[in-house]
């Protein structure tokens, strides 16, 4: 499956507003690659500059691939996970 | 896609979350149930464990209190007798000393003192153990100091889906339980959990019955009976034993007060070796009480014991010395080789 056919999880919506840091961790994954999501379902716990957001389903289907795993880091513009969507 | 009631469960979650998943479907449920403790309302408990709940319930059901634990855990069980339903949180189970009338004279006793004129259906969580390097005033178990004192129902979880159960058991029974989650199997950011507390939750309320201990990994040769983050040391070291031709059978107690003798000694029946590991202090704790029962009802099953527990020395705050005084996963492998000779 291309990438065109699926629905990224981006992190950039989730980055804390007064955080400085570029980078940041995947400390929990709630669902495994192959589960069925609905939109607004959790998907991950992240943590930026010791901040901690959940990270939500943006679209119901199924969790097509996780692309940053648990104690995993990130940066700003980085897609967590992929969706195709149902 | 339709979703069928018996569809397999694909959420998980950490325990912090499945922990507060059943305080909050609790407090909907009931209008008397209420959280109180130290930074529990902004902060969301300094182990995540009523993350969001402030946001949902308000400042009135998720109170933030003084300093002064004698205050306010008098004040739950006041609450308690008067018909609330109160959690009342302990941040540290090291801090009791300064509220022990009110936890040990107070919430164990008030029902028999009253002859049954009162309940004290309260909930007393509480943090416990050690392994982050935060010293003898912050690290202690204290698993046997509440098991040993009448009058208490005493919860020690080790995985998400046991704890969303057994805490839904804890705020409905009407008798005082405290409540004792281990730090290192919260799943916070900054004290990852090993694998294994996190598990499929369901959505839906459940109750775990206290007394009720889970085989965590059935076996032949040895029973490892332990309680909260060392069932998943002992499972760990039960994977590396299997290589070895050790078949370890692993009991987690879940609660220690009602204890479940049956289990264990159903499975001590079947292995005839007992090895039990305690995260407390090894002297007059849980390692001796399961030994002791053990012995009084199957003398004859037993071919070898061996407890694996903390040192009898305050917890230090170096990382190998706490490391070298706190059970570990080599330690229970020894004692398990030790049992098979």
């Amino acid at each position: 499956m291309s990438d065109t056919d699926t629905v990224a999880v981006e992190v950039d919506q989730y980055w804390p507003d007064d955080a400085d840091e570029d980078e940041g961790i995947v400390s929990t994954w709630f669902v495994r690659e192959g589960a069925t999501v609905e939109e607004g379902d959790l998907l991950c716990e992240i943590q930026v500059e010791k901040v901690d957001a959940d990270v939500l389903a943006p679209t119901d289907g199924t969790l097509d691939e996780i692309l940053v795993p648990e104690d995993g880091e990130f940066a700003r513009g980085d897609v967590l996970a992929r969706i195709e969507p149902s | 896609m339709a979703q069928t009631q018996e569809s397999v469960v694909e959420r998980e979650l950490t325990m912090s979350r499945a922990m507060v998943e059943a305080i909050a479907h609790e407090m909907r449920e009931d209008e008397e149930v209420f959280y109180m403790g130290e930074d529990v309302a902004d902060y969301g408990g300094i182990f995540d464990s009523t993350a969001g709940l402030r946001e949902e319930f308000g400042y009135d059901r998720i109170m933030d209190v003084p300093i002064s634990e004698t205050a306010y855990l008098g004040a739950a069980v006041g609450a308690a007798q008067a018909g609330m339903r109160p959690i009342a949180e302990l941040m540290f189970v090291d801090f009791f000393g300064v509220a022990m009338d009110q936890v040990y004279n107070q919430m164990a006793k008030n029902t028999y003192m009253s002859g049954g004129n009162v309940s004290v259906p309260m909930v007393l969580t509480t943090a416990v153990g050690g392994y982050y390097n935060d010293a003898a005033q912050h690290s202690q178990t204290l698993y046997g100091t509440f098991a040993h004192l009448p009058g208490m129902k005493v919860v020690v979880p080790s995985t998400a889906y046991d704890a969303k159960g057994l805490m839904h058991n804890a705020v409905r029974d009407d008798d005082p339980v405290v409540y004792m989650f281990h730090k290192r199997l919260m799943g916070i950011g900054w004290m990852p959990a090993p694998d294994g507390p996190k598990t499929p939750v369901p959505e839906t309320d459940y109750t775990i019955p206290f007394g009720s201990a889970d085989v965590k990994r059935e076996g032949a040769d040895v029973t490892i009976v332990t309680l909260g983050l060392h069932v998943h040391r002992a499972l760990e070291a039960a994977e590396s034993l299997a290589e070895d031709g050790v078949d370890c059978e692993v009991v987690d107690l879940r609660t220690l007060v009602p204890l479940d003798d049956e289990t264990i000694l159903e499975s001590v029946g079947k292995t005839g070796r007992l090895v039990v590991v305690d995260e407390d202090y090894r002297s007059f704790g849980v390692t001796g009480e399961i030994v002791a029962r053990v012995a009084e009802s199957s003398l004859a099953d037993l071919e070898a014991v061996e407890r694996v527990a903390a040192a009898d020395v305050p917890i230090p705050y170096a990382r190998p010395l706490e490391n070298e005084m706190l059970p570990s996963t080599d330690d229970i492998e020894a004692a398990v080789q030790d049992t098979q000779s």
